[in-house]
């Protein structure tokens, strides 16, 4: 097993730890209860992933006697160092808010912006 | 200039990361100068009570949110990848939507000042209902609540990126258990934050639905629940603070074994410890509501005391990584060393309030104000000087003066506990911490007018930092790629590094890459 599948095994584990301990010693007490359980059921999900994810991914780091001659020419994909996208996300989303806060009209132009900075960026990115 | 508007290249994201946290950072502190001044006096009323509660508010979110936790991160945006060999991180346009989320959200919440009724005075706990009745918080409470909530989403993105990153981009070679400790307290934080923060996001909407869209959550004249703010709030709001500590445990650990010209000193317990400390601070959140009588006190504080062994180990394992170095004391170090000093009397007080009878003494009291404060302040922060000093050279290819740079040590330490150490027996006297003026008792006077001597001092300090900054740029003398002796990978490619970070990747055979490479 991967250290890093490992590692969410572990948080799982505990977090489940953590929730039967406040179970019985909090018992009157339920919103602890639901958070704790709530979050333990995500690490659960993540650890699966990671047990799924694990299958199919051969990983250099994971190598204890790889050096970087054995992987020369590896195709490590395509890194991107620009993009406008990004930005007017974030400006999109903090005039979502205020708009949700202070003028439907706003809420719509801003969602309709955001939701078409999305979609250019997924683009963007599946085209290298 | 535009295409910093645009970058997504991990480096410039870094580095805007600690430009814009260095901005939020001198606004905090003039926030703090001007708390200072008002509690210079007793009676004093240079500032109205409604007004310094805004400057509170903001000095302490502005802090929280937009300085000590997002340097950690954005530190590790810029040095995550090259300790590990990577050629970015993992979603580069992902991460620069999280930049972008956390500075909008910093310019909101400090917009909230320009509105009418002035910024959010809650201060940074929001506590519903006080933050749902509309007045005398209006526009300003709605900004704060809309940049926090955009920074930790930004927060949560990040941590995504980050684990990501570390789990599938490493060398070859750099298996987990050769990452240095700084990308594994990263990794910690980053798993910490993925449990922690949803929480903080659903209560902030919360707030934003009962204040706008008629929603009853928090007031209980219609059924709902002010201790269910607090549970949610606290729930993220514990963990929080180790998100703004773990990361600096890291920055210490590489600093201490880097001038102590040694191996780190049990390094497996090291990481244990982290993932022990993260782990637990996850059941300790309602430590924060001991006197609320609906929590289950002693488990609360039961768990609160466990955190003190991992915390302990992290200490044995600094002081063994120096024993018997060849110790060199650079600016850097100096402020590691401050860190050990500061954090520990910020632990021990930790442990105090941990129990509930100390607690419900010095509950809401400056006690309180004086242990954070030794943590974030006299830990986190000395700790990110540590930083700057230490990572300057990789970061921007040149070596900050270390002459000016170890004045600004001592003046910060001077200043720093000259501050905080007073507001300990503010506490014990009785003195409330957001209260905006005392009266002239016991010795509340003298012991008010050390702290603002001490805040004037760590502003003088921080002059010099600054000065410190331009002459070292103007002087521009280049740096090898490992000015330090250091050991660690981003010391074996130029400073500052080529745009794909590593021209050649040294081969990774152990925890010391860098230092193989000089031997060879
Ligand atoms: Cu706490």
């Amino acid at each position: 097993m991967k250290t890093f599948v490992g590692l969410f095994f572990t948080s799982t584990g505990f977090g489940l730890a953590i929730l039967i301990a406040y179970w019985f010693i909090g018992h009157e007490e339920t919103t602890g209860t639901v958070l704790l359980a709530i979050m333990t059921s995500a690490l659960a999900f993540a650890a699966t992933y990671a047990v799924i994810a694990e299958r199919n991914a051969r990983l250099d780091g994971d190598g204890e006697k790889l050096t970087p001659e054995d992987t020369k020419g590896e195709d490590l994909g395509i890194f991107t160092t620009q993009s406008a996208y990004p930005i007017l996300v974030a400006l999109s989303v903090l005039f979502m808010l205020l708009g949700i806060l202070y003028s439907p009209l706003l809420a719509f132009v801003a969602i309709v912006a955001l939701l078409l900075c999305l979609w250019r960026l997924g683009a963007e990115s599946a085209r290298i | 200039m535009i295409e910093w508007f645009t970058a997504t290249d991990h480096k410039k994201i870094g580095i805007m990361y600690i430009v814009a946290t260095m901005t939020f950072f001198v606004a905090a502190g003039i926030l703090a100068m001007m708390i200072r001044a008002q509690l210079a006096r007793p009676d004093n009323a240079l500032l109205s009570a409604q007004l310094y509660n805004q400057i509170f508010t903001l000095h302490g979110t502005a802090m929280i949110f937009f300085v000590i936790a997002p340097f950690g991160l954005g530190l590790a945006n810029f040095i995550v990848p090259l300790q590990i060999g990577a050629p970015d991180m993992a979603f580069p346009r992902l991460n620069a939507t999280s930049l972008w989320l956390f500075i909008l959200g910093g310019i909101i919440m400090f917009l909230g000042f320009a509105t009418y009724g002035g910024a959010s005075a809650n201060g940074w706990t929001n506590y519903a209902p006080l933050s749902e009745i509309s007045e005398g918080t209006g526009a300003g409470n709605d900004f704060w609540t809309i940049g926090v909530l955009m920074a930790g989403v930004s927060t949560i993105l990040t941590a995504v990126n980050l684990t990501t990153t570390v789990f599938l981009l490493r060398a070859p070679g750099m298996t987990m258990w050769r990452v240095p400790i700084f990308t594994w307290e990263i990794v910690a934080t980053s798993l910490l934050i993925l449990m922690a923060f949803p929480s903080l996001t659903a209560v902030l909407f919360m707030v934003l639905i009962d204040r706008h869209l008629g929603g009853h959550f928090f007031d209980p004249v219609y059924g709902g629940n002010p201790i269910l703010y607090q549970h949610l709030f606290w729930f993220f709001g514990h963990p929080e603070v180790y998100v703004m500590i773990l990361p600096y445990f890291g920055i210490v650990t590489e600093v201490i074994a880097t001038f102590s010209h040694k191996p780190v000193f049990g390094y497996v317990g090291l990481v244990l410890a982290a993932f022990a400390i993260a782990g637990l601070s996850i059941g300790v959140w309602a430590h924060h509501m001991f006197t609320t009588g609906a929590v289950s006190n002693p488990f609360f504080s039961a768990v609160s005391f466990l955190i003190a062994v991992p915390t302990g180990v992290k200490f044995v394992n600094w002081i063994g990584t120096m024993w018997k170095g060849s110790l060199e004391f650079t600016t850097a170090m100096l402020f590691s060393l401050g860190f050990l000093f500061n954090f520990l009397l910020g632990g021990i007080t930790g442990v105090m309030v941990a129990s509930p009878p100390i607690d419900y003494q010095t509950h809401d009291s400056y006690f309180i104000v004086h242990h954070f404060h030794y943590t974030l302040g006299g830990g986190s922060m000395f700790a990110l000087f540590s930083a700057l000093f230490f990572w300057f050279p990789k970061i921007f290819g040149v070596r900050l003066n270390e002459t000016l740079g170890k004045w600004f040590f001592w003046l910060m330490f001077i200043g720093f506990n000259l501050t905080f150490l007073p507001m300990a027996f503010m506490g014990i006297e009785g003195m409330a911490r957001r209260v905006y003026t005392y009266p002239n008792v016991e010795h509340l006077a003298l012991l008010n007018g050390l702290a603002t001597a001490g805040g004037a001092i760590m502003g003088i300090a921080f002059l010099l930092f600054i000065a410190n900054v331009f002459i070292s740029a103007f002087a521009n003398v280049p740096v090898p790629s490992n000015p330090w002796g250091g050991y660690s990978l981003e010391w074996a490619t130029s400073s500052p590094p080529p745009e794909h970070n590593f021209e050649t990747l040294p081969p990774i055979t152990s925890r010391r890459p860098a230092l193989d490479l000089m031997n060879t």
